[in-house]
């Protein structure tokens, strides 16, 4: 009874840091600039001249933007935090670490659900695309929105107070991510060598994911690609673990 | 006699020490060294000591944000190191940095602190309410704290950090830089909190802070504590210390050392145009101040013989200009644990 009521109590805590960040950082110029913006922008730059049919646009524009923006959010916030000094706060606080980063995630994996509700109202009303699976397609955008966030959060638990120090290296990890993952040429396009090299991007499956649910069909097995998003969303909070103790050991 | 439950104090530190590792651009440095105290339930426990003595980073040791290099931390009874869980739900933190989220108002700010704290509804309203009222914030309750001057934000900051109604509160340096009234208000903050039985730990470089707030003092210097005592012992164990102000009219090479050679001396100081020498008998050492003033032939513009004061027991122990520093004998009567309370 105890156990659930703390467990209770954590998610109670991971919820108030996500709507609190929701609160304060939604609306800051970083994250409209790296987290609304830039997709879009990344997008239509690479889709003009193209010849694109509708929906493969809109599987696109949304592995796209869930990926840049759900991303972008832990390498803006957390560090700002703590040269606000306000991240100390949620450290001293009674909940776990994992709460505080599941709560982090949330932050910026809402973030990216919402970006990606306007790219797919974008894809739907002026790409006229069509979804093969609806259901399949709102799936898909909340795992890759919580997968890319916490990955994101990686950046974000390198132990420094100045966003600008890992906004570089995020930015630079997920330009290269975007060109070796199938969203600009597509998998099937590929040569054998960029095709391997592509696998071991999360954001492959994530396309992968968006194709079957958009156009309902992808180069790999849907549940291949389901598995490997979650699996790599768990896996990449073991980073951040061990960034955010090495923080506490430096002092930041 | 009455028996009395066992105590379990506030804080109980045993040889904590902080290297902060080497990183790219610095070398590792060791900022607390094999440090003891023990703060009892009911305290107000200064931490006094100068810029860069340690006083932050043995605070955030004992917040929890900060991982120790070694030593042992209990927080009421719990082992930081295991059982941070139950302790970091009772302690408040104000840390040296004003952290109010100012994006948010005061009461979105006190609201955020609550729920962290998993007070319910009607708990966080009537805290929040009663808080910005003793605070003065009442009527910028709906304001955003970017609006706020220093001296709000940092009673914002206290009003959040004891929302929850701690046990033991954690200051970090909280007046300076405050106007005279919001300092004097935090004070009597801090006062009242005590009475109402929170244990506070604050760390402080303000002398006069220490001596009127705190119900024991430890002094710190370069990551080590030199002597923890009450405000008045300290006083009364350096009080055959007593000090003597000269001027003169120049400063002749070596003048230090020559001054710290006086019969009596134990250390010298450079304060402003003025040496401070401090000397367990002042008429002794008179007559040869002048004979000195006379060889060196330099005349003398103010001379004082000083009262001993708690910022002469600091400096004494503190002061980095005084390398040839000679801390006076401790006098043999036993020194009690505890303030009186
Ligand atoms: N994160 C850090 N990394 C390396 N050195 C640090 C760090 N934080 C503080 N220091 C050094 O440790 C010493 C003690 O700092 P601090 O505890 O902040 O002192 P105080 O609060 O008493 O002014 C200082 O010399 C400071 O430069
Ligand atoms: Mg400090």
């Amino acid at each position: 009874m105890k156990n659930f009521s703390r467990i209770s109590d954590e998610f109670a805590q991971a919820w108030t840091v996500t709507l609190k960040d929701i609160k304060v950082y939604y609306l800051r110029p970083g994250m409209i600039m790296f987290g609304f913006l830039m997709p879009f922008f990344m997008f239509f730059s690479f889709s003009v001249r193209r010849e694109m049919a509708a929906g493969e646009g809109m599987s696109r524009l949304l592995a796209l933007t869930i990926f840049f923006t759900a991303a972008a959010a832990g390498p803006f916030i957390i560090p700002t935090e703590r040269r606000m000094g306000t991240y100390d706060r949620l450290l001293a606080a009674p909940m776990s670490l994992i709460t505080l980063l599941l709560g982090k995630i949330a932050v910026g994996a809402f973030f990216a659900i919402a970006v990606a509700a306007v790219a797919s109202f974008v894809g739907i009303v002026f790409l006229n695309g069509t979804v093969a699976q609806p259901a399949l397609m709102v799936l898909g955008i909340i795992m890759g929105a919580f997968t890319f966030s916490a990955m994101g959060l990686i950046f974000g638990s390198i132990p420094t107070s100045n966003p600008g120090d890992v906004q570089m290296p995020s930015t630079l990890i997920r330009w290269v991510l975007l060109f070796i993952s199938g969203v600009f040429i597509p998998l099937a396009d590929m040569s054998p060598v960029a095709r391997a090299v592509s696998y071991i991007s999360p954001l492959t499956y994530a396309q992968d994911l968006m194709n079957h649910a958009v156009l309902g069909m992808g180069e790999l097995n849907l549940w291949l690609d389901i598995i490997v998003l979650f699996v790599s969303g768990i896996l990449f909070l073991l980073p951040s673990i061990k960034l955010h103790k090495r923080g506490r050991v430096l002092g930041y | 006699m009455e028996t009395r439950p066992i105590m379990t104090n506030a804080i109980e530190v045993k040889n904590l020490t902080k290297y902060y590792p080497a990183t790219g651009s610095g070398q590792a440095f060791l900022a607390v060294d094999k440090i003891n105290f023990t703060v009892e339930k009911g305290e107000i426990f200064g931490f006094l000591g100068p810029n860069g003595a340690g006083k932050s980073t043995t605070q955030r040791m004992l917040t929890s944000l900060l991982t120790p290099s070694e030593g042992q931390i209990r927080i009421l009874g719990h082992d930081l190191a295991h059982d941070a869980y139950p302790a970091k739900g009772q302690i408040g933190l104000v840390p040296e940095e004003s952290n109010v989220y100012t994006e948010l108002t005061a009461w979105d700010n006190l609201m955020f602190t609550g729920r962290l704290y998993r007070m319910s509804k009607d708990d966080r309203n009537a805290r929040a309410e009663e808080l910005l009222k003793i605070f003065g914030l009442w009527e910028k309750k709906d304001v955003k704290a970017e609006n706020f001057s220093k001296g709000m934000r940092r009673r914002l900051s206290i009003a959040m950090a004891i929302i929850h109604k701690p046990a033991l509160l954690f200051l970090d340096e909280p007046t300076p830089g405050l106007d005279a009234q919001s300092a004097r208000a935090i004070q009597k903050i801090i006062r009242q909190l005590s009475k109402e039985g929170t244990t506070v730990f604050i760390t402080t470089h303000q002398i006069e802070e220490a001596n009127q707030l705190c119900d024991r003092v430890a002094i710190i210097n370069q990551g080590k504590i030199a002597v923890i005592d009450t405000p008045e012992k300290l006083k009364q164990t350096f009080q055959q210390v007593q000090s003597v102000e000269i001027a003169f009219t120049g400063t002749p090479e070596g003048i230090k050392e020559k001054l710290t050679a006086l019969p009596e001396v134990s250390s010298v100081i450079k304060i402003g145009d003025k040496w401070r020498l401090y000397n367990d008998a002042p008429p002794i050492l008179l007559p040869h101040l002048v004979k000195f003033a006379e060889e060196e032939n330099l005349s003398i513009l103010s001379l004082n013989t000083l009262a001993p004061s708690l910022e002469d027991v600091f400096l004494q122990i503190t002061g980095q200009e005084v390398g040839t520093i000679k801390v006076p004998p401790k006098p043999n009567k036993k020194r009690r644990k505890g303030g009186k309370r």
